[in-house]
């Protein structure tokens, strides 16, 4: 049976995919400027967010492939964080790649392939092409991991990302399996008809679980957290930027398309195990970010807490608590991109600029740079007029109106704590005098832009919060 | 229009001056004070196109939807309760820009850019209309306040500083699921006019509003960030932080906790009375025994704003107005004191009293307007203080809704007051001249046009306090009304006869409102 392909549905998967072709060709040309790879990245994944901004305008809907690739709003809203993050990434990559002469071509094109998985596990509508949408992005993450390779830490960081991320992997097959068992097909649309809150066996309910931790490990939830940090803090800063953004969000893309469209039925089982991880990780997030004195290190506890509060949202379980999580995700990825992208900028040459002390005297000395510090700091806290309040507001409105009372409060309370440790990187910039001088890489034009677009990103959504609320609304299934 | 003018020309100022600062301190003190005082002086048209025929919220025009996928709209107004605080507000800050003139020696635009910054957020939470549109100022306003205290401050200026965000985030954040648990009780609106009781789980509501502002009055026992915070901010901090920043505290309560619950506000009234009274005498006795002088004005501040809840839980209209009219008091002359403090600070570089004495002698000016600030402080008859203390004590006394035990130790607060302060300025003022002191300047012209003002106001409010109150009577009656509404409505559900109860205290509520005419 031939069939037919509706190219116009595939169109950003199919720009992406082009692209890291022609980057894979052109990196082939010694003569050739290795930015220009870069610029390429940017150009593909701009066309394709341009794409997929006028699909989810025009309400495009449509399956693929005997249904097991599907194309709607929700799908395309994700692809929208995805692209967005690959191009504030590669955008703050370009000068810390030249800074160390780091190989170009292949960064790129890895980069290009992660977000091909991304966009491939949010648009899965079949088990089985999400999980190969979450390989081909590990496995492209693993080696970015470990791309420093004459470096000790980033080489540990790559290895213990691939073994811990393979396991991972293991135990979300091994869900699917179960749940295969249980329902008798992998599609997520004829898993929800199969399975009903009575028919719910001890075989769906293992599976289910199985699949949340193996989620769990991907997004980084406590308890199954511990590599966050070791990884980010080994990995290139800009690798650690782009693992904290995009494939955080490509994960809980896959989560919630298969709970909240296969497994529904199950709500009862599901929601409180995950509003129990909702706490925990918050709490442990936040806690332990307050005893950090490396900043990636804190930025990798933040990480983790900030999965904590779009897990609220997907707690909630309602209409409002999907579009909650999937606005959220879209701010924290870029505020937390960033937030790394002035990490990227005070680091020295030889890379042991990274405790938080090593900031003190910024604001003087760099006031826009300290300042753009500040807006993304203030912001990952939760404080108007910045996108992370909106965020926050909108994910514990959500949760409200589900009527998880308590799990608002536990957020409300954890938000509380997080000011600390972000405001305490703030009173280091601005209220502390400077034990030496640090030194700082020079403005790239590139990673200027990229930090510009995060603040103004930041501040517009803070300040017009309808400008991507509304499309969030209207991305829900 | 006229009100979000008022608003966001603070906020313009912080743009000009981002984008000036290249053209040197002087001009941008001066974009300041010329941002403040026209800010001012728009705001004075919010007071002569005030109605104050009606309760309802005025001139803020028609409500903008703002964001219209979560029922969030930009509708702002002023009522007589929250005009007074507005004007304050602006006629505050470029007093406080003139008294920041010379004493900035680093970062001078960013520190006028937090004032300015601070100030719209400021006028912000006294105008929203709107609860998100509310909670956006009232955490917003906190930057600038932060890096107020924090760079600009004394040594353990740090501490002091993030001890404050932390202290008013926690009580925020239970504020905010407050606030959301109202939006889905109020047809999924954030609007605060169309918001109205009796609410489901209203105790719990009222608690978690009420220690958010319980917190920033700040209310015993959440008072220990006050003294850090006062001490180590710059003087300018300190006016802004007791003249308006506390009041966000009691504001709120005259605003939320009373018309919105007034059920809970009855249950819980033994509980906070008592608090209020503990923290007039505990605030006084903590405030006599200062070595400080900032100190000491710090924790009068805590026993003067236990005056203010004492009066609005009195919950009837002498109690309620004297307590809005004690705002302001408090406002101009605790904000005149940390003024004086701030300026005899820079002369001699030191706040302790102990080095001082005698410098009535060598500072005669300084001297006669700190002892006009020290009588409106302690409530003399004739200055502003006396007035609203009086109105309060005699309102909670008469016919208040608790113990009138509460209110004869409250009273033993005014007698601990006049004991703290006329101490104070008896040490420093008389006594021997310290060598140190001998080549102290009197106050220059720049100090006096500061401190000129507040004078005005002090002597004015004392002396004629009508047109104030005026003002604030039909909003403060409105508020009075639907506290009361909660008793006869508690009553009715215990099977008691309602309609004796409501009578009586109806015909009480008239007989005060005579006596307070006559008076």
């Amino acid at each position: 049976m031939p069939i037919e392909i509706n190219w116009q549905l595939l169109m950003p998967e199919l720009v992406i995919a082009l692209t890291l072709l022609i980057v894979l060709v052109f990196d082939l040309f010694d003569s050739i400027s290795k930015t220009v790879l870069g610029w390429m990245t940017i150009v593909g994944a701009a066309i394709a967010l341009w794409v997929s901004i006028q699909m989810h305008q025009a309400g495009t809907v449509g399956t693929q492939f005997n249904e097991m690739f599907k194309v709607d709003n929700f799908s395309l809203f994700f692809n929208m964080i995805f692209l967005v993050s690959t191009i504030l990434v590669v955008l703050i990559s370009m000068s810390y790649l030249d800074r160390g002469d780091r190989k170009q071509g292949p960064y790129y094109l890895l980069i290009l392939l992660a977000t091909l998985g991304m966009m491939l596990m949010a648009a899965g509508n079949e088990l089985i092409i999400v999980f190969l949408g979450l390989e081909l992005m590990s496995l492209s993450l693993y080696v970015l991991a470990g791309y420093f390779r004459e470096n000790p830490a980033s080489s540990e960081a790559g290895m213990k990302y691939l073994l811990l991320g393979a396991f991972a992997s293991a135990f979300f097959l091994y869900g699917i399996a179960l749940i295969y068992g249980g329902a008798g097909t992998t599609s997520i649309p004829a898993i929800a008809e199969k399975i009903t809150a009575e028919s719910s066996s001890p075989l769906l309910l293992a599976g289910m679980f199985l699949m949340v931790v193996g989620f769990g490990f991907k997004v980084a939830i406590v308890p199954f957290h511990q590599w966050a940090p070791d990884v980010y803090e080994g990995a290139p800063t800009t690798i650690a930027a782009f693992i904290s953004a995009g494939p955080k969000a490509a994960g809980f893309a896959a989560f919630l398309r298969i709970f909240m469209e296969a497994l529904p039925n199950l709500q009862t089982e599901w929601s409180g195990v995950l509003i129990l991880l909702a706490m925990l990780t918050m709490t442990v997030g936040n806690v332990i970010a307050i005893a950090q004195t490396n900043i990636k290190r804190m930025l990798a506890y933040s990480s983790i807490a900030h999965a904590g509060y779009v897990l609220i949202g997907l707690a909630a379980a309602n209409n409002d608590g999907i579009s909650s999580a999937m606005l959220y995700l879209l701010i924290y990825c870029v505020m937390n991109i960033g937030a790394f992208g002035v990490v990227i900028l005070a680091k020295t040459e030889d890379g042991e600029s990274l405790m938080i002390s090593d900031y003190a005297g910024l604001g003087t000395r760099k006031p826009l740079l300290a300042m753009f510090m500040s807006v993304m700091l203030l912001s990952l806290a939760g404080f108007p007029p910045t996108a992370g309040f909106v965020g926050k507001f909108y994910i514990f409105k959500a949760a409200i109106g589900a009527g998880h009372i308590w799990l608002v409060i536990i957020g409300a309370v954890n938000t509380a704590i997080s000011a600390f440790y972000y405001l305490r990187v703030v009173v280091t910039m601005y209220m502390r005098e400077p034990e030496e001088e640090l030194e700082f890489s020079p403005y790239a034009s590139t990673l200027v832009v990229g930090l510009i677009i995060a603040a103004v990103g930041v501040l517009l959504i803070g300040i017009l919060p309808s400008l991507m609320l509304t499309p969030a609304q209207n991305s829900v299934f | 229009m006229l009100l979000s003018t008022v608003i966001f020309l603070p906020l313009l100022g912080v743009i000009a001056i981002a984008l000036l600062r290249g053209l040197g301190a002087s001009a941008i003190k001066g974009i300041a004070l010329a941002i403040g005082l026209i800010t001012f002086v728009i705001s004075l048209g919010l007071y002569t196109g005030f109605n104050a025929d009606t309760a309802t919220f005025q001139l803020g025009g028609t409500p903008i939807e703002w964001i219209s996928g979560l029922g969030i709209s930009y509708h702002i107004g002023i009522d007589g309760i929250s005009l007074w605080l507005v004007l304050l507000t602006t006629f505050l800050t470029p007093i406080c820009i003139l008294a920041a003139w010379n004493s900035v020696e680093k970062g001078l635009s960013g520190f006028m850019m937090s004032l300015l910054a601070l100030e719209t957020g400021m006028l912000g939470v006294f105008c929203s209309l709107d609860l998100f549109l509310f909670f956006v100022f009232w955490e917003s306003m906190l930057i600038p306040m932060y890096f107020l205290i924090g760079i600009w401050g004394g040594e353990r200026r740090i501490y002091a500083t993030v001890k404050f965000v932390l202290y008013t985030m926690a009580g925020s954040a239970l504020m905010l699921v407050g606030i959301l648990v109202l939006y889905f009780q109020n047809d999924n609106s954030f609007d605060l006019t169309t918001l109205s009781g009796p609410f489901e789980h209203s105790d719990l509501l009222f608690l978690a509003f009420f220690v958010a502002f319980a917190i920033k009055v700040p209310l015993f026992p959440f008072h220990t960030w006050l003294p850090d915070a006062h001490v180590e901010a710059p003087t300018v901090g300190s006016v802004i932080l007791a003249g308006v920043l506390l009041k966000m505290g009691t504001y709120g309560i005259i605003r939320f906790c009373l018309p919105l619950f007034p059920d809970a506000a009855e249950k819980f009234t033994p509980l906070i009375v008592p608090l209020a009274v503990i923290g007039i005498i505990y605030g006084a006795l903590v405030a006599m025994v200062q070595p400080d002088l900032k100190k000491l004005v710090a924790y009068s501040s805590v026993s003067h704003l236990g005056f203010v809840v004492l009066g609005l839980f009195s919950k009837n209209p002498a109690g309620l107005q004297g307590s809005v009219l004690q705002m302001i008091n408090h406002g101009l002359s605790t904000g005149a004191l940390f003024l004086l403090v701030g300026m005899i600070y820079e002369r001699r570089h030191s706040r302790m009293i102990v080095d001082f004495g005698g410098l009535s002698k060598r500072m005669p000016i300084f001297a006669t307007v700190f002892m006009i600030v020290t009588l409106s402080s302690i409530g003399l008859p004739g200055l502003n203080g006396f007035v609203g203390e009086f109105m309060i004590l005699f309102g909670s006394f008469v016919q208040g809704a608790f113990s009138k035990i509460y209110v004869v130790f409250a009273t033993a607060g005014v007698i601990l007051a006049a004991v703290y302060m006329l101490w104070m300025f008896q040490r420093v003022m008389f006594g021997t001249l310290d060598k140190a002191n001998e080549g102290l300047p009197d106050l220059n012209a720049r100090e006096i046009v500061v401190m000129l003002p507040l004078l005005l106001f002090i002597v004015w409010i004392g002396v004629y306090p009508k047109p104030f109150l005026n003002k604030m009577e039909k909003s403060v009656d409105l508020v009075v009304t639907k506290v009361q509404a909660a008793p006869a409505m508690g009553q009715l559900e215990k099977g008691v006869p309602a309609g004796t109860k409501l009578a009586l205290r109806k015909t009480e509520h008239e007989q005060s409102e005579k006596e307070a005419n006559t008076k």
